[in-house]
């Protein structure tokens, strides 16, 4: 299987010359190609049709992983395996190394980029979870020269859908240097190792002087709406110290909360049973990152 | 139609291609290099596809060829050095590593790259490392021990040669 007929390919080397390329098209008719890890599944399923294709591959400003004292920048174009390397990303940003690490397959994850993922939003996808339950920053930038950042909540909207316009690229996903204990973990669960989940959760916690908890953020992957938060769990982890009652409990809670489906990979239930198994775990590794364990 | 560069196993090629063509079609059709395989259809699961793009392994489905324009592919093909297949391909030769043999060459191509990256693995990590490729034949238990195998002889030829 191979794409429909691409009129033009278009490789430049910054991001005006990319955004200046797709705004000569109409919508719908031109778009961006990252790693094409899912651009490309899309383009040969013919799910997408694209008559021009703009290339990012050379635009190094939007690739590396940069720090401004514990503030940090993930370029679009940055690959799983750049991330999945990236020893200093621990603590409080380990669940993007946790994710990154276990995208797909060695292979895709040499192309893969966390821009690509987080803009295509696949509706079980592991990296838009993740980029949920840590709060990035989406950082896009327009044609015209203009720059907006939203924020994780505000730029997810559902499968396949984010408040990224057609004619927007992704510059960098950003976070501020986060307080002093504070710890995440991702985890997945699919059929096969490394599968695309059935279910995922990602934990941030953000620790007080006295051991507990004073702020959570709780995100699933794998589940019909796409990725989402699960405040119901979040409020019950703030003030615990991470014992497992008081998981366990914020974890019943989001188990119960979530609505679930049935399908060839697990049935509703089981879905709510791996929330649970997979979310304690999850919450207890990032209440131990966040104490420095 | 687009004029792209591509070397491919230390060849230069210059062809003009459709924006459209996978990188795996150009070097099948239009280099006869038909060591590499398409076993699945748009989704890019099975891996027999595997090429090395700049030294990496990557799934040459995935791609455009004129993704590939100004850059460097090693395929099967090219494995193998001046003095003929290597510890890989004997190890997936005496170990039984294959059956049918048409997973063989993605495999090769995503283990020889896993290996320059892992020299020593762990059977757990290299079961990791073969995710991205599927096999119908085998069951995997001997392409576990072709790589374990080939790992070991690596090495040991490496302190040789230190030695």
């Amino acid at each position: 299987m191979y794409p429909s007929v691409i009129e033009e390919y278009l490789r430049p080397g910054s991001v005006s010359e990319a955004l200046a390329a797709v705004a000569r098209y109409d919508e719908g008719e031109a778009m961006f190609l990252a790693g094409g890890q899912s651009a490309m599944q899309a383009m040969k399923s013919r799910m997408l049709r694209p008559q021009c294709v703009v290339d990012l591959q050379d635009i190094t400003e939007l690739r590396g992983i940069t720090r401004d004292g514990g503030a940090l920048r993930i370029g679009a174009m940055t690959r799983y395996v750049d991330i999945a390397g990236d020893a200093a990303l621990d603590g409080a940003f380990g669940a993007l190394r946790d994710a990154a690490s276990h995208v797909g397959d060695r292979q895709v994850r040499n192309r893969g980029t966390i821009g690509g993922s987080v803009c295509w939003n696949y509706v079980a996808s592991c990296m838009p979870a993740v980029v949920l339950g840590l709060g990035g920053t989406l950082e896009l930038a327009a044609a015209d020269g203009s720059t907006r950042r939203l924020e994780a909540d505000d730029f997810f909207l559902g499968p396949l859908e984010t408040a990224r316009r057609e004619d927007e690229i992704l510059l960098a996903v950003s976070w501020p240097a986060p307080p002093a204990r504070r710890g995440s973990a991702y985890k997945k669960w699919g059929l096969v190792r490394d599968a695309l989940p059935v279910v995922g959760v990602c934990v941030q916690v953000t620790l007080g002087g006295d051991g507990n908890c004073l702020q959570a953020r709780v995100a699933l992957s794998g589940l019909a709406g796409g990725c989402q938060r699960a405040q119901a769990g979040e409020d019950l982890l703030v003030g615990c110290s991470g014992d497992a009652s008081a998981i366990d409990r914020a974890l019943d809670a989001i188990a119960g909360s979530v609505e679930t489906h049935s399908d060839m990979s697990a049935d509703a239930d089981y879905r709510r049973q791996l929330i649970r198994s997979i979310g304690s775990e999850v919450a207890a590794t990032a209440f131990a990152r966040a104490r420095g364990d | 139609m687009k004029t792209i560069t591509v070397t491919v196993n230390g060849t230069s090629y210059e062809e003009s291609v459709p924006e459209r063509m996978l990188l795996v079609d150009f070097l099948r059709d239009r280099l006869a290099l038909t060591g590499t395989h398409v076993g699945c259809t748009y989704e890019g699961v099975c891996g027999a596809c595997t090429v090395h793009l700049d030294g990496e392994a990557v799934k040459s489905c995935l791609m455009l060829a004129v993704q590939a324009d100004g850059h460097a592919v090693t395929t099967v093909e090219g494995l193998a050095g001046e003095g003929g297949p290597g510890p890989l391909q004997r190890a997936f030769s005496n170990s039984h590593g294959l059956q049918c043999g048409f997973c063989t060459p993605g495999i090769l191509m995503n283990m020889s790259d896993f290996l320059a990256r892992h020299p020593d693995p762990s059977d757990e990590e290299i079961r990791s490392g073969l995710v991205g490729n599927l096999c119908r034949c085998t069951g995997y238990v001997h392409i576990v021990r072709a790589v374990r195998d080939a790992a070991r002889e690596m090495r040991e030829g490496a302190s040789e040669v230190q030695a």
